[in-house]
């Protein structure tokens, strides 16, 4: 393992007894390494295996095969150590509900083995520089979706870990808090903190992880930047729409055999070229398509998004495979 | 130490903001005294029943079953702690498993101590007479069965996901505990079958044992077998939450 890693895992595993005998393979053999400072995502639709992996790195489950350091310390041997140098915020957050959000924080302070004074010190530290001041000392029965969040953030640095777990963070919140949520773990990354992430939105993974696994059915299918995991899709795509499939088949013919061309597919009265720089293509592809007699109606420059790469990977897409719901991640 | 009390002051702060379900808790021994006792009285000189005063019969056994059914359901106090996240948010900080369990025990059996003493009270104005040592042995007593109760209603909870479930499977075997306790009627009354499903259920000489500890006769031969019982039954059971609470996946 490499010194810099703060997460190691060697053929991580976990299976669930299931129904009738039948045993649930929920994480098989992942193979993963974290680096310090880094903010990383493992995107996948629900019962992919993303939480299984994520308990068992957090010291909440007992992987039933292979080997992991966290934070510096054997997964399976010295638990407690891992504990006191993560935070973790699961989906459900896990403030109780009567008590204000100062009182929460400072059980978790305390259970930390801060002092009093020392904790009161933190808190408001952490009051100032997540903005809690106007909802800390009410009730959390009393917040909305993206208080309730920002306070299980601040709970879940209460300890200034290294390494913070956030399992699907931004689940439920409207696009406003979501925003919100994305600044704060920013922030908290400032600070020096590592960030391990679950999510099944698209957009969070691109738009907050340095690096992102793609899991599936318990398996890491695709791992690095949002960019390279992009690329592997061949290029962009310019989707050609005409009148009728006559015309999307001229066209296809006379791009046939162009060196631009990386593939092209038809679909119906819709021509979709695959081309490398979509943005310098476009007009050379429409210069080509221009000599027919059919002049295409509408065109379509798209980039490929994650799940285009999802979708070429394991055949289904990302938001088809949220409904399956194959086995409950927990 | 100092994490279990971190956790029993969390917990007693969140009754003490929701009191009601102690309050309500108090409802149903408090309803049976009320209207069940004079019932009771009406009987009082029917053999099997000490003679004339049927609360000195009745209130002793309304304090056991207060235990058996406050204790018996804490669990679903804990459920919403597993369901909330709660639960799961302490078990990644480093307290202890068994800091955590003995923190919702502790905040459980102050819970009963607090409810039994208000029942005690209620039960003097009904004319109950109690011998003062008897009362604290009798308090010792309650611990011990609130302990039992409270240990197997949480590590069911931490299997049980379903809350209806839960309170079925509770109930299925307080209902006949409570019964066969002789708490509302002697079990002299029934059939030998009764009479012998009754000594195998330890709530019998738990009540028995506090109708004799309220008249101060500690030297009763039940309140020496109601001590063993519970305190081989709480020793066990805690010791069976406490490895749930280490193995818990929740």
């Amino acid at each position: 393992m490499s010194a810099a890693s703060i997460i190691h895992t060697e053929k991580l595993s976990k299976r669930f007894p299931g129904r009738k005998k039948e045993v649930v393979e929920a994480v098989r053999e992942i193979d993963l390494d974290v680096a310090r400072g880094e903010i990383f995502g493992l995107l996948g639709p629900n019962g992919a295996g993303k939480t299984t992996t994520m308990r068992m790195l957090c010291t909440l489950l007992v992987p039933s095969g292979g080997t992991a350091t966290v934070a510096g310390f054997d997964l399976a041997s010295q638990a407690n150590e891992i504990r006191k140098h993560i935070g973790y915020v699961g989906q459900k957050g896990g403030l109780e509900q009567v008590a204000t959000g100062r009182e929460n924080l400072m059980l978790h302070a305390q259970l930390y083995r801060m002092g009093r004074a020392e904790a009161a010190r933190r808190i408001d530290a952490l009051v100032e520089r997540l903005k809690l001041e106007s909802f800390v000392d009410r009730k959390a029965e009393t917040y909305s979706g993206g208080q309730r969040r920002i306070l299980d953030l601040a709970s879940g640095v209460i300890n200034a870990p290294e390494l913070l777990f956030l399992d699907e963070p931004t689940t439920g919140l409207d696009p406003q808090s979501r925003v919100r949520v994305w600044d704060e773990v920013r922030g908290v990354h400032e600070q020096g903190t590592t960030i391990f992430l679950t999510t099944h939105y698209l957009e969070e993974a691109d738009a907050l992880c340095h690096r992102v696994a793609i899991v599936d059915l318990g398996r890491i299918v695709a791992l690095g930047t949002p960019a390279e995991l992009k690329k592997q899709i061949a290029g962009d795509i310019i989707a050609l729409n005409y009148d009728d499939e006559n015309g999307a088949a001229a066209a296809s013919r006379l791009l046939e055999g162009n060196a631009l061309v990386l593939e092209k597919h038809l679909a119906g009265a819709t021509l979709q070229v695959y081309v490398d720089h979509g943005d310098e293509a476009l007009p050379a592809v429409l210069r080509v398509v221009g000599q027919g007699q059919h002049p295409a109606k509408t065109v379509q420059l798209s980039r490929p998004t994650l799940d285009d790469v999802f979708l070429k990977l394991t055949g289904r897409s990302l938001r088809d495979s949220d409904a399956e719901q194959k086995h409950q991640a927990y | 130490m100092r994490d279990m009390y971190l956790i029993t002051l969390n917990e007693l702060r969140v009754t003490m903001r929701n009191p009601f379900w102690s309050i309500s808790g108090l409802f149903q021994p408090i309803i049976y005294l009320l209207l069940f006792g004079p019932l009771l009285n009406g009987i009082a000189s029917t053999r099997g029943l000490p003679g004339g005063n049927a609360i000195q019969f009745f209130a002793p056994g309304l304090l056991i079953m207060n235990a058996l059914f406050g204790a018996g359901f804490e669990g679903f106090t804990l459920r919403d702690k597993l369901d909330s996240g709660f639960l799961e948010r302490l078990r990644v900080t480093p307290i202890s498993r068994l800091s955590l369990a003995l923190g919702f025990i502790m905040q459980s059996s102050v819970n009963l101590v607090i409810q039994s003493v208000a029942l005690i009270v209620c039960a003097f104005f009904f004319g109950l007479r109690l011998d003062v040592l008897g009362g604290v042995a009798l308090v010792f007593l309650i611990l011990l069965i609130g302990i039992t109760m409270a240990s197997i209603s949480y590590r069911l909870a931490l299997v049980i996901r379903e809350g209806g479930i839960l309170a079925g499977i509770i109930n299925t075997f307080v209902l006949p505990a409570m019964i066969l306790s002789g708490i509302m009627l002697p079990v002299s009354f029934g059939p030998p079958i009764i009479q012998w499903l009754a000594r195998i259920d330890p709530f019998l000489y738990a009540v028995n044992a506090s109708r004799a500890l309220v008249t101060g006769t500690l030297a009763d031969s039940s309140v020496l077998a109601a001590f063993l019982v519970f305190g081989a039954l709480a020793a066990l059971t805690l010791a069976i939450f406490i490895h749930g609470m280490r193995e818990a996946v929740a």
